[in-house]
């Protein structure tokens, strides 16, 4: 692959929940691209749908139209099996509440998701330590999640979500439980591992981690209202995008 | 912020106001657990109802008849003997009725002993179960006992018989024509006794039948209540032994007047039985009540975890522990109330059953018994179990959660080939914060699955002794009761006949008095039958086998000497070489209780004047009923039906099958239930594994390993130590019937038990797997 190929090419995903009384639309026809090696952080009011988007990028949950491309790899109409394979080598995700295995130490978390990966034993092991180790968790290796505090317990999670090495690190408010200082430890890695050419696709509420990011783009009623690149607080929109068939193009 | 007045006030009301709202939103599930607690746990009370009702149907039966104290037959030619009996020492009151035997017309060898008179009431008053009691008008009425009605003499018959006279029962061993008067009998009832007996006969006539045969008897039966003084028994029985010494009858041998006390003889048959059925009894309302615990309790943990965040509320709001728990009571009281008044209802529901199996036998009763007191006794009590579940649920949740403190980290970090199995295996050994710990679902699988392995163990050994006469020395095609020389000689010869023993059987005396019975057999044929239990047969004179009954009873093991007295007084002892079941001949307890060689019986036993030899004939496969037929029509036999005890026995064979059922359901649902609770409760992890990329096999994976961890350690424990409890259990019932102690190990079923817990456990994961695979993962994630 290289560098100039897109990690994730999305076009004209719709997505409707059957819930209750009222359908509702969450995705209203959603186009996005995001290059390799690019940090873009995803802002929008509550119930916009950047949840939903994220679920559907991971392949958690189905599209009811459009189409996703991972790695190159169609990814919507794929069978549950063919999916979660191509998860476990693409994706890493981080959550807003860890949700770590509790009853399995920082250590072994890491290395489940190495596991999975396909990796032997020992590699998982290996690979784990490393990885708290650059994170800085190699003396909290053996606690149990409980153990740890917020800031810890995200950072072994992001430490999870990259034992894969995943093309798309998918992060949903990874700072929105964690106090400034957490936050800010959490954005210190995201930029660190930016640095070091990992894709991230970063959902936040606060205007101040997104401009930790390479890029931001807004949301609003299941569509991308914005998309630029982040320079000290403005939004400097594509000349590519400006032209392109953005919702606000068509209001 | 809040004034004290205003605090004080929300404390005081607040209990009433979250227990209302817990209520209002919570009311149909906590009426749905009281409905299924009220039926379920009702069993457990319902169960005590039926226990009672089998425990003291021989109780109750023993008072309803008025048994006697002590009983026996005195000869027509020692009227003095009768005479003395009212005033004799330690006798408060005696009936003593006419007795007679008789000869059914058209068989040469069938008898009936009788008696007849007018009962006094309050002793000897059998309980009808069918029909009427006789007219006292009526010279020919009787009623008979339910063996007898069960074995042809029945309700309604009309018998021709010819009475015996005493000089007939004196040439009993020679051969007589009988002389008495003839007669009819009419059965116009069917009539219950604990023990019918030597001198309770099975046939019992009314005043008229005495009035109208008087004097014609072969002697009176002499049934006498004891005065209240301590040793009103032994005096008694000294002043009538004395009695009976002072007064020599021509019929010593056949009827001698020995003492029956029915009250003091504990049947060991029925106290078999009832051990067995109590036990069965109260194995099923361990289970059903753990099962209905365990059911209740996940229920309510649901509850209580789902109130876990108000709890936070309400401790924010002033309230203690202590008052948010009074609440969960408050709320889960009217529930309670609707379990407890079901359970009562089971209860009385309960009196509908008779006793079961055999003691039914037993029922002076029969037909609707309610235990009004155990109903007003368990319903509160079940009323009170649900509330203190549910305050101690509430209690587990909210203690836990807020301990969130860190656990002890996992010793190694032990990182495995499959990350379903290190996933599995890492969520089943951990603590229990989502639900029971662990080791409380694997004890609870572990006993359950005990429980169904020593069911069907003592099922199937139950059903071997039943179904192998063997094991009972029984099993004979034909018993000769008085085998004469010429007959055997012949049998030996037959082609036909397998194995040939005669059997001669006495008294031997202990040290302190006690009676034992002896036997001594002479194999002429084949292999003698008596079935070994542990060591060897005698083979000297000073050698001795013993019954296992009478082994427990006097804890004697091989090589140990029991010491016996000679008819002249002199000490002999006697080396246990083994434990034998021997057959006997009346049918009632298995077993005699000593085998010797024939020297040793000569040299240890009370003489007879005319020892009697009884042949055990086996036949050669395929004609046993043609060579007893043969012999049946020109030689007296013994009926070959089977002993009381392993009658009684047999009436349970299809108990273990019921329990077995009700366990494996109770434990089923029990197991079922908690496994798919388990994996509700797991589905926040099994959502993040599948974020990981875990596939859907994957997760059914790791779930079918949780419920492997379960229910491996729950067979492993559970078969060995079902067999054990088995083991414990059969031997104490066999011990007591009177055979071999060892069960019969039913190696299909125990394999299947091994082979079906683990898969059924997989495949009841499967149902949680495919919800999962259903909903996305992130609904199980909640909010990101
Ligand atoms: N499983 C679901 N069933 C029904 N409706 C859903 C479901 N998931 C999301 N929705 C709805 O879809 C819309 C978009 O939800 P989504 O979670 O994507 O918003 P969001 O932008 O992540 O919001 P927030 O910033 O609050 O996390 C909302 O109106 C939400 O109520
Ligand atoms: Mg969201």
């Amino acid at each position: 692959m290289s560098v100039r190929d897109p990690a994730l090419v999305v076009r004209g995903l719709r997505k409707t929940y059957e819930a209750g009384t009222a359908p509702v639309r969450a995705l209203r026809g959603v186009d996005l691209t995001v290059r390799a090696g690019e940090f873009v952080a995803l802002m929008g009011p509550s119930g916009c749908g950047k949840s939903t988007l994220l679920h559907l990028l991971a392949g958690l949950d189905r599209p009811d139209e459009g189409t996703i491309a991972l790695d190159g790899t169609r990814i919507e109409d794929l069978a549950p099996q063919r999916l979660a394979r191509l998860r476990r080598r693409s994706v890493g995700l981080v959550f807003q509440f860890f949700h770590l295995i509790e009853h399995m130490s920082a250590l072994e978390n890491v290395a489940l998701a190495a596991l999975v990966a396909g990796a032997r034993p020992q590699e998982a092991t290996a690979r784990a330590r490393d990885l708290l180790d650059q994170l800085g968790l190699l003396d909290k290796a053996r606690e149990l999640p409980a153990a740890l505090s917020g800031g810890q317990r995200q950072r072994v999670a992001i430490a999870r979500a990259l034992a894969n090495r995943p093309t798309l690190l998918l992060a949903d408010e990874p700072t929105g439980a964690l106090d400034s200082d957490g936050a800010a430890e959490v954005l210190d890695l995201f930029r660190r591992l930016h640095a070091l050419g990992q894709t991230i696709l970063m959902v936040t509420h606060s205007r101040e981690v997104a401009d930790g990011a390479q890029r931001l783009v807004r949301m609003r009623d299941g569509r991308i209202l914005l998309d630029g690149e982040v320079t000290s607080g403005s939004i400097e929109v594509p000349a590519e995008l400006r032209a392109a068939s953005g919702p606000w193009a068509r209001p | 912020m809040r004034t004290r007045e205003g605090r004080g006030r929300l404390s005081s009301g607040g209990p009433i106001l979250v227990a209302r709202a817990v209520l209002r939103e919570r009311w149909w599930a906590l009426l749905a657990l009281g409905v299924v607690f009220g039926l379920v746990g009702g069993l457990v009370p319902a169960a005590g109802a039926v226990a009672e009702r089998t425990a003291t149907a021989y109780t109750r039966l023993v008072e309803a008849v008025h048994l006697d104290d002590a009983r026996t037959i005195v000869p027509a030619d020692v009227p003095e003997v009768v005479a003395e009996v009212p005033t004799m020492p330690g006798a408060a009151a005696a009936w003593t009725p006419e007795a007679w035997i008789v000869q059914l017309d058209g068989s040469p060898v069938r008898f009936s002993s009788l008696i007849a008179g007018t009962p006094p009431g309050d002793l000897v008053a059998p309980v009808l179960v069918a029909g009427r009691a006789p007219d006292p008008a009526a010279p020919d009425e009787v009623v008979v006992s339910e063996r007898s009605a069960e074995t042809g003499v029945s309700l309604g018959a009309v018998l021709p018989v010819t009475m015996l006279t005493l000089d007939n029962v004196a040439d009993f061993a020679v051969g007589f024509t009988a002389a008495g008067p003839r007669t009819t009998l009419r059965v116009v009832g069917v009539a219950r006794m604990p023990s019918w007996g030597n001198a309770l006969p099975d046939v019992v006539g009314g005043p008229g039948f005495a009035a109208a045969h008087a004097g014609t008897g072969i002697g009176h039966a002499v049934y006498v209540r004891f005065d209240d003084t301590p040793d009103a028994a032994a005096r008694f029985t000294e002043a009538f032994t004395a009695a009976v010494a002072r007064h020599p009858s021509v019929v010593s041998d056949y009827l001698a007047p020995a003492l029956e006390t029915p009250r003091t003889t504990p049947d060991q048959a029925v106290v078999a039985a009832e051990r067995a059925l109590l036990v069965g009894i109260g194995l099923f309302a361990l289970v059903v009540g753990l099962g209905a615990v365990q059911v209740l309790g996940l229920g309510l943990l649901r509850t209580g975890a789902a109130a876990r965040p108000a709890r936070s509320v309400e401790a924010a709001l002033g309230m203690t522990l202590g008052q948010s728990l009074g609440a969960r009571a408050l709320a889960a009281f009217p529930a309670a109330v609707v379990a407890g008044v079901l359970a009562a209802g089971v209860v009385i529901a309960a009196g509908t059953l008779e006793p079961l199996g055999s003691q039914a036998r037993f029922e002076p009763a029969p037909g609707f018994r309610p235990q009004w007191a155990l109903a007003a006794v368990g319903g509160p009590a079940l009323t009170a179990t649900f509330v203190l579940v549910a305050v101690l649920t509430a209690a587990l949740t909210w203690r836990t959660s807020a301990a969130e403190e860190p656990g002890p980290a996992p010793r190694r970090s032990l990182v495995r080939r499959w990350p379903a199995l290190l996933l599995g295996s890492r969520l089943a050994g951990a603590g229990g914060r989502r639900g029971l710990p662990p080791a409380v679902t694997v004890l609870a699988a572990t006993a359950a699955v005990a429980g169904i392995v020593a069911t069907v163990t003592v099922g199937a050994s139950l059903d071997r002794l039943v179904e192998e006469p063997r094991r009972w020395a029984g099993g004979a095609d034909a018993v000769l009761v008085d085998a004469r020389e010429p007959d055997v000689a012949r049998l030996v010869d037959d082609p036909r006949v397998q194995s040939l023993a005669l059997s001669e059987t006495s008294y031997a005396r202990e040290p302190d008095g006690g009676l034992l019975g002896i036997a001594a057999q002479t194999v002429r044929k084949g292999t003698p039958p008596v079935e070994l239990v542990s060591g060897r047969l005698p083979a000297a004179p000073d050698e001795i086998a013993v019954n296992p009954r009478l082994a427990a009873q006097h804890q004697l093991a091989v090589g140990d000497v029991l010491p016996l007295v000679a008819p002249d007084g002199t000490p002999r002892a006697m080396t246990v070489v083994g434990a034998v079941v021997v057959a006997r001949e009346d049918y009632g307890e298995l077993g005699q209780d000593l085998l010797a060689t024939p020297d040793g019986l000569a040299a240890v036993a009370v003489p007879r004047a005319l020892p009697l030899l009884t042949a055990h004939v086996f036949a050669v496969p395929g004609a046993g009923a043609g060579l007893a037929a043969e012999l049946a029509a020109e030689l007296e036999l013994s009926p070959t039906a089977t002993p009381d005890a392993v009658r009684n026995l047999a009436d349970l064979t299809r108990l273990p099958g019921i329990l077995t059922l009700v366990l494996v359901v109770v434990a089923g649902t029990g197991m079922v239930h908690s496994l798919l609770v388990g994996a509700r409760r797991l589905a926040r992890e099994m959502a993040v594994f599948t974020v990981l990329g875990a596939t859907p096999g994957q997760v059914r994976t790791t779930l079918a390993v949780l419920a492997v961890a379960t229910a491996v350690p729950a067979v492993l424990l559970g078969v060995p130590l079902g067999v054990g409890v088995a083991r414990l259990f059969w031997w104490e019932v066999a011990t007591a019937v009177g055979v071999g102690g060892d069960i019969a190990v039913p190696v299909g079923a125990l394999a299947l038990v091994v082979a079906a817990v683990p898969l059924g456990a997989v495949l009841v994961t499967t149902i949680p797997a495919l919800r999962l695979r259903r909903l996305p993962a992130t609904a199980s994630l909640g909010a990101w």
